[in-house]
């Protein structure tokens, strides 16, 4: 079964086409990393299935469901974390579950305490008084205070320092082993990738150009998924991509 | 068990984890009957899918290291000191196997190679601890041509990939 199933989708922002016929299928239960080149569309394809993007053409679907006509159930089931904190500046950690747990029934208040306290998330504190890392944290501390089903990671790890992009992986991690879950990251970190990947897929012009089980992504004469092994299924998947626009 | 994995060795990290744990019975510091962490609590700690930590207790079943009793966790076997240490013996002995034939493509006289290797040996005798050192990445000189297919294939054979002691 797939918790998201994106069918020959296409985008555009403008005249700037992003999709060009992307299709993807993200299995459920697994954990996908999509990888891709800035400006491929791999931010889109995370919207699209927010529900916060409508397809100009083609269909998305997540849970079964259309995620801008049944907004609400989707948004529910689904835990988003944004490239960087997409909250009011004014606003501390409390006040911001505060504003979310209305909208989701399955919000534990327990569960976002213990997360916080892991992450050591700063409470008192406003956004606009945040560091990244500590942002991020708590964005991954809303994300998964209502243990959803499935889980969208934009980019979590970019412009952290070491120790605390070790304990947002580690959190996600946990949040992985925690119970049978969807994840969807997207990452340009291959060592997170590396880690982090049952399954691989590579954006290139709009298109994805190639899923599978991260075991297929093995150099040849290699026997691990290696971030140097990553780095040129990209550079290929770029070159194929550009190959087919011709 | 402070372990850690590395994503960027040849060495795919769920064999990494069963080398790891392996190098630990061996050296007595996981025990018959202990228990190993969880699946979970291990992913967590060595930043890796627990589908891969998954893998890696499933490859230790298999060479009778460990076992799983349902419901309670997986549990270090009777044998598995013996079995961890030929495991372990056979992978050292790889390791050495190419680093001599490194040495020896290096040009390094044989006997003076061998004087070498028996001095070392003498001096690595029996640590105060107990426990082996840690096996030192050889430093080999290469030229830039063939320096990375050097590298790799040096690493390809070098099994004490994962980093952290026990």
């Amino acid at each position: 079964m797939n918790a998201i199933e994106i069918t020959d989708v296409h985008q555009a922002y403008g005249r700037k086409r992003v999709l060009q016929g992307a299709t993807l299928r993200v299995p459920t239960g697994a954990t996908t990393v999509l990888l891709g080149e800035n400006g491929e569309g791999k931010t889109t394809l995370l919207r699209l299935c927010l529900g916060v993007l409508k397809p100009r053409t083609g269909t998305v679907r997540v849970l079964g469901l259309d995620p801008v006509r049944s907004a609400r159930r989707v948004r529910e089931q689904v835990g988003f974390v944004p490239d960087k904190p997409d909250v009011y500046g004014w606003m501390t950690v409390p006040e911001l579950f505060r504003f979310l747990k209305p909208h989701y029934p399955t919000w534990s208040e327990a569960r976002a305490k213990a997360i916080v306290a892991a992450l050591a998330v700063p409470t008192d504190r406003t956004f606009k008084h945040m560091s990244r890392g500590e942002g991020m944290k708590a964005m991954l501390a809303a994300a998964l205070a209502p243990d959803p089903e499935v889980l969208l990671l934009d980019e979590p790890f970019a412009g952290l320092d070491p120790l605390v992009r070790e304990e947002v992986l580690r959190q996600v991690i946990t949040a992985v082993g925690d119970r049978p879950r969807t994840v969807l990251c997207i990452t340009h970190d291959l060592d997170v990738a590396a880690r982090l990947a049952d399954r691989i897929a590579v954006l290139s012009k709009g298109v994805v150009v190639r899923e599978g089980p991260a075991s297929d992504f093995v150099a040849p004469r290699e026997e691990a998924v290696t971030p140097r092994a990553l780095r040129e299924a990209i550079a290929h998947a770029a070159g194929l991509a550009a190959v087919g626009a011709r | 068990m402070d372990l850690r994995v590395d994503p960027s060795l040849p060495t795919p990290p769920s064999r990494q984890i069963v080398e790891a744990v392996l190098d630990r019975i061996a050296a007595g510091v996981v025990k018959p009957g202990d228990r190993l962490p969880s699946v979970r609590g291990l992913a967590a700690e060595a930043l890796v899918n627990p589908n891969t930590v998954n893998k890696a207790y499933r490859d230790l079943e298999a060479l009778g290291v460990v076992e799983g009793r349902s419901g309670a966790g997986v549990f270090v076997r009777a044998e598995a000191p013996a079995l961890a240490r030929g495991e372990r013996r056979g992978a050292t002995l790889e390791l050495l196997k190419g680093a001599i034939e490194t040495a020896v493509g290096a040009g390094h006289e044989p006997a003076a190679l061998a004087q070498r290797v028996n001095q070392w040996i003498a001096e690595a005798g029996i640590p105060s601890n107990g426990v082996p050192s840690q096996a030192r990445n050889h430093e080999v000189s290469v030229t830039p041509r063939s320096a990375r297919g050097r590298a790799a294939k040096l690493l390809g054979s070098e099994p004490g990939s994962v980093r952290g002691g026990a």
